[in-house]
C-alpha cells in the first residue's frame, strides 16, 4: 500500500517540474518579425475596390496571419501562445498572403477568392482553434455575410473579363 | 493551485501539438523521383496540328487519366479514392518535363499547373470531406479544360455543364463519355448535366 503521504509527495514533484518547464519555455522566443510596416501595391485593397467596412473586418480578423503585417497581441509574449501564432502566420501566409494578392495570376486570384468565400461560409476560416485564442477573429454572422458577398462579387467581376 | 496546474498542462499539450504540426508540414516535400519509361509513340494527327511534343502529350494524358479517376470517385461518392487520385494528379503534373514546351505553351502550362496542383492538394488532404473536395474539383476542372484545349487530352473528351452547382452559378467537368454521371452530386443527382462540347 502506498501511503497518502507518498502520493502527495509525487504530486508535488510533478507539479513543480511542470512549473519549471513552463518557465523554461518562456525563454524560447519565436520569430516575431512579420511586421513590414508598409502596404504594398499588390495588397488586395489596392488590387480591388474594397469598402472600408469590409476592409476593416478583413484587417482585424485575417491580416495577422495572411499578410506581411501582424499586429502581435500582448499575450503572444506568453509561450506557447507565441509559438502557435508564429506557426499560424507561417501556414497562413503560405496559403494566402493578402499583401501580395495582386501578384497572383488571374486564374489563381479567382480560385483563391472562391476558396476564401467557401471557407468563411463553412466556418473553417478563421480556424476554430485560432478563434478560441484570438477574439478579433470571431466574426459575427453579419460580418461574415459582408465578407462573403464582397469576395463573391470581386470574383465575379474578374471572371467576366477574363 | 488547480488553475495553475490546468494552465500548465494545457501549455504542454499546445507545445506537443505545435511540434507535431511542424513535422507534418514536411510530408508534402518528399516528391517521388520516378522516371517512367515512355513508350515511343506515334504522333497522332492532333499532336501534329497542335505541335505538341510526344513526351508532353504522354504526360498530359497521364494527368487526364488521374483526373478522370478523380471524377469517377466523386461520381461514386468515394471520398478516399478521390483523395488518392488527387495525390496522383500532383505527381503527374510534376513528372511533365517543361523543357519540351514552347515558350507560349509554357506560359499557359505553368499557370494551370500552379493552380491545379493546389486544388489537387486540397482534394488529397480532405479525404472524408467530399463536399470540400467537390468545391476544389470545380476549379480543377476549369484548369484541366484549359489544359486539354491547348494540349489535347490524348483521347476524346466531353465538356459537361451542370447548371445547379455552386449556388446555381454552374460548373463544368470533363468526361470520357457522353453518358452523364454527375461528380458534383453523386447519387443525389446523378444525371444532372448537359454535354456542351466535344474535345478531340
Ligand atoms: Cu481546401
Amino acid at each position: 500500500m502506498i501511503s497518502k503521504n507518498v502520493i502527495k509527495k509525487i504530486a508535488h514533484w510533478i507539479l513543480l517540474s511542470l512549473i519549471i518547464i513552463f518557465i523554461a519555455i518562456q525563454f524560447i522566443r519565436p520569430d516575431r518579425s512579420n511586421i513590414s510596416g508598409q502596404t504594398l501595391q499588390t495588397d488586395i485593397s489596392k488590387t480591388f475596390n474594397i469598402p472600408d467596412s469590409e476592409f476593416s473586418i478583413l484587417k482585424n480578423a485575417c491580416y495577422d496571419c495572411h499578410s506581411n503585417n501582424t499586429n502581435y497581441p500582448w499575450y503572444s509574449n506568453i509561450q506557447p501562445v507565441g509559438w502557435l501564432l508564429a506557426q499560424d502566420i507561417k501556414n497562413g501566409k503560405a496559403q494566402i498572403n493578402f499583401s501580395e494578392f495582386g501578384s497572383l495570376s488571374r486564374r489563381r486570384q479567382i480560385s483563391k477568392l472562391r476558396g476564401i468565400e467557401n471557407q468563411i461560409k463553412d466556418g473553417t476560416m478563421p480556424l476554430p482553434a485560432y478563434r478560441l485564442l484570438h477574439k478579433q477573429a470571431q466574426l459575427t454572422t453579419e460580418q461574415k455575410k459582408l465578407l462573403i458577398n464582397w469576395f463573391r462579387e470581386t470574383r465575379d467581376s474578374i471572371s467576366l473579363n477574363k | 493551485m488547480k488553475n495553475i496546474f490546468a494552465l500548465i498542462v494545457l501549455a504542454l499539450i499546445f507545445t506537443v501539438s505545435v511540434a507535431a504540426q511542424d513535422s507534418s508540414d514536411h510530408k508534402h516535400m518528399d516528391m517521388k523521383n520516378t522516371h517512367h519509361d515512355m513508350k515511343s509513340m506515334d504522333k497522332t494527327q492532333q499532336e501534329i496540328t497542335r505541335n505538341i511534343d510526344p513526351k508532353t502529350a504522354a504526360s498530359i494524358k497521364e494527368i487526364v487519366g488521374y483526373y478522370l479517376q478523380l471524377k469517377d470517385a466523386l461520381v461514386n461518392d468515394k471520398s478516399k479514392d478521390a483523395a488518392a487520385a488527387g495525390k496522383e494528379i500532383i505527381d503527374a503534373f510534376e513528372k511533365l518535363d517543361k523543357n519540351f514546351l514552347s515558350p507560349e505553351q509554357k506560359e499557359l502550362y505553368v499557370e494551370v499547373e500552379e493552380d491545379a496542383k493546389e486544388m489537387a492538394e486540397h482534394i488529397g488532404d480532405n479525404a472524408g470531406n467530399i463536399e470540400h473536395q467537390r468545391e476544389h474539383f470545380d476549379m480543377l476542372s476549369a484548369d484541366i479544360y484549359d489544359l486539354v484545349k491547348e494540349f489535347g487530352g490524348g483521347q476524346t473528351l466531353y465538356k459537361i455543364y451542370c447548371s445547379m452547382y455552386n449556388d446555381k452559378k454552374g460548373a463544368i467537368w470533363l468526361s470520357e463519355s457522353k453518358t452523364i454521371k454527375n461528380p458534383y452530386y453523386g447519387k443525389k443527382m446523378l444525371t444532372c448535366g448537359t454535354v456542351e462540347e466535344e474535345i478531340k
